[in-house]
């Protein structure tokens, strides 16, 4: 065996591994900043761009895919990139991990992402950057939902649905019927993903606990688990929206705690569930800019354009999800406006959520959470 | 005697034949000058897409958030975790013997029936290992769902429901038909090789047929268990998309909590210990089979060399 040659080409391999990745960082480190950009004078109007500023600029819009994705594009981003000249890819599903990994890298190439809302407002400052509000016209906005590194993306509800063939005469109220498995037989869906702790288990199970709404921050978590604990026996854990709706459509459960979307779909597909919007969680997708994006002012043009009132009822007529421009009007069926949460009566029924307390409390909720899950 | 005889010529033949294939002469030569030169784009590729990640992640594990151990001291002190990693060991323990139960006759069927039998045979193990493992993961949540299939069909006989899905019991059906083509196939490679006349040999010297198996051809098959098992036993250590969606998070295993911790928690450090504690428990076990194994097989060469 010719013993003396064999180094050569593992030296051979190590330099070209070498070279790959030193190509790879350089390439990484020396993107062209972006163009210099007239958005026009003055402060951003809502819903409109200056048309031809962005020409020839490359963005990547990225969301949650499926139905939602897909509207996003057809009722803002399409129209957003034929406007503004620019060519605006779409990406997803948003991955926190690989947003991270983005700006650590400073090799940022998802210029505005749809993500939770908590988890925007815990990444302020630190992998989200601040929104310039000169460009994003907020005044649309509804009420305390703009913040300083996002704006909501549209709005749901984190919802009670239940089989009405079964409690049709006599349906739960809220969610002290939901935990009441004694009074209310039959098993409950709640969210299990232990990666996602939101805004709506911790709040139901101290509702039902008989916690005033307006007295449940901060939360009493281990109150909340005593609760959550002792209904485990009729609990079914899903960990995406689709079981969530899955769970309805094949009759698994008699009751389920989920977002009004998916009640929605498993409704629209014939599922004999309705929804008990008493005590229903107001919850938000938010949109946000990555801290070193390569142009920031055409992200929040992006933005600034998602949010005009055709735009948002475009968008609330494809997906079914609440528009974010209270100037918006979208033409609805019945089964859909009835799952519109910004109404005035639907208001009425919701227990809002803190989720500035969640953002400063996200870490050791989903410590807690992902631990009770896994007890 | 003639059996004997026969297998004589046979296995003569055979020596034959592997000379042949190691001496193809000048040829072979020409292309040993270079050796190193073929093993280049493989190593590179292993460079890249698996030596790096991996001490990246090592590093990570060391460094992040701060220099020093404090991942792993989080590992091993939290017992939810050591929970876990049992947990992971014990269900891919599961999925590994069960899936051999299932596989080793399967296997030896494949070798036993006629042509179209064995194509018959081929493609049903061929056509679930050919579709998405998402696809198969979500049949799987179809049919062991409370109202599913197979709970209908238990229901009818009077059996169940049953509680499959979102079960460490569901977690296993769904692992073990995932992973079996992973033992069905190299089961079948080596039993495929064995000469049958060996066993006939066997029961003609007077061995019960029980007693031809385990002494004869289960001996000449262990190569194929052990790749396929350890092949088996390894993938189900990091499976991730099955029990993510056939279980509870109650049975949630480590590759869940890694993916908890590095999506959701953007603790990469602690990801990263976990990955490099799973991946230092495997290198062990694995190391302690084949420990186990070269202690046992020259024993075997003795007894079951013709």
């Amino acid at each position: 065996m010719p013993e003396a040659r064999r180094p050569r080409p593992v030296l051979g391999a190590v330099a070209a591994f070498a070279v790959l990745t030193l190509g790879a960082s350089a390439c990484a480190g020396s993107g062209p900043s972006g163009p210099d950009i007239d958005l026009g004078a003055g402060p951003g109007q809502v819903g409109t761009v200056k048309s031809g500023a962005l020409k020839g600029l490359n963005m990547t819009f990225v969301s949650y895919g499926g139905i939602y994705q897909k509207g996003q594009q057809d009722a803002a981003t399409d129209r957003f990139a034929a406007e503004s000249g620019a060519n605006v890819v779409q990406d997803g599903p948003t991955d926190y991990a690989k947003l991270k990994a983005q700006v650590e890298s400073n090799n940022v190439s998802w210029d505005v992402v749809d993500t939770g809302s908590v988890w925007a407002d815990a990444q302020c400052d630190k992998l989200l950057q601040p929104l310039d509000y000169s460009i994003i016209d907020k005044s649309k906005i509804p009420n305390g939902l703009a913040t300083k590194c996002s704006v909501p993306a549209m709005q749901y509800g984190y919802v009670l649905a239940y089989n009405k063939t079964k409690f049709g005469g006599n349906p739960p109220t809220g969610w002290k019927d939901f935990f009441d498995t004694a009074k209310f037989p039959g098993k409950r869906a709640i969210n299990g993903d232990p990666t996602n702790p939101e805004p709506g288990p911790y709040e139901a199970a101290l509702l039902a606990d008989g916690v005033a709404p307006d007295k449940l921050y901060p939360l009493d978590t281990a109150r909340a688990e005593r609760v959550l604990s002792a209904a485990r026996p009729a609990l079914v854990f899903w960990k995406t929206g689709a079981e969530s709706q899955q769970l309805l459509e094949s009759g698994e459960v008699d009751m389920a705690m989920l977002w009004s979307g998916r009640a929605y779909g498993a409704i629209k597909n014939g599922a004999p569930y309705e929804v008990q919007w008493n005590q229903f969680f107001p919850v938000m997708d938010s949109l946000t800019v990555p801290k070193g994006v390569k142009s920031p002012k055409a992200a929040m043009a992006l933005i600034n354009y998602y949010l005009g009132a055709a735009q948002q009822a475009k968008l609330t007529e494809l997906t079914t999800y609440s528009p974010v421009n209270t100037d918006a009007k979208p033409q609805l069926d019945e089964l859909t406006s009835s799952f519109i949460t910004t109404t005035k009566a639907r208001q009425e029924q919701a227990v809002p959520v803190d989720a500035t307390w969640w953002a400063a409390n996200q870490d050791a909720l989903l410590t807690h959470w992902s631990a009770w899950l896994g007890s | 005697m003639a059996v004997l005889d026969e297998l004589t010529s046979a296995g003569g033949a055979g020596r034959g034949g592997a000379v042949a294939v190691a001496e193809p002469g000048t040829a072979a030569d020409r292309r040993r000058t270079r050796p190193g030169l073929l093993v280049a784009p493989a190593l590179i590729l292993l460079l890249a897409f698996f030596v790096y990640p991996v001490l990246t992640m090592v590093w990570r594990s060391l460094t992040d958030p701060t220099p020093g151990l404090g991942n792993f001291v989080w590992f091993f002190t939290e017992p939810a975790n050591l929970r876990v990693l049992a947990r992971t060991f014990t269900t891919s323990l599961w999925v590994t013997v069960i899936a051999l139960l299932l596989s080793y006759p399967y296997a030896y069927a494949m070798t036993a029936v006629g042509r179209r039998g064995k194509a018959v045979l081929t493609l049903l193990v061929l056509v679930p290992f050919w579709t998405s493992l998402m696809v198969r993961t979500f049949a799987w949540q179809v049919l062991l769902q409370d109202t599913g299939v197979v709970n209908r069909v238990l229901g009818s006989v009077g059996l169940g429901p049953l509680a499959l899905i979102r079960t460490e019991t569901g977690v296993i059906i769904g692992m073990t038909q995932v992973l079996m083509p992973f033992l069905v196939l190299p089961l079948y490679a080596v039993m495929s090789g064995i000469d049958l006349r060996l066993v006939r040999a066997a029961r003609s010297l007077g061995a019960r047929p029980l007693i031809a198996f385990t002494r004869v051809y289960l001996p000449l098959s262990m190569p194929g268990v052990v790749a396929g098992t350890l092949m088996v036993f390894i993938l189900s250590l990091g499976f991730y998309i099955t029990p993510a969606l056939l279980g509870s998070p109650t049975d949630a295993l480590i590759s869940q909590q890694i993916f908890t911790q590095v999506s959701g928690l953007l603790r990469w450090g602690r990801g990263g210990a976990m990955g490099v504690v799973l991946l230092v428990a495997t290198l062990v076990l694995v190391g302690l089979v084949a420990l186990a194994l070269r202690r046992t097989t020259p024993g075997q060469r003795a007894g079951g060399a013709p």
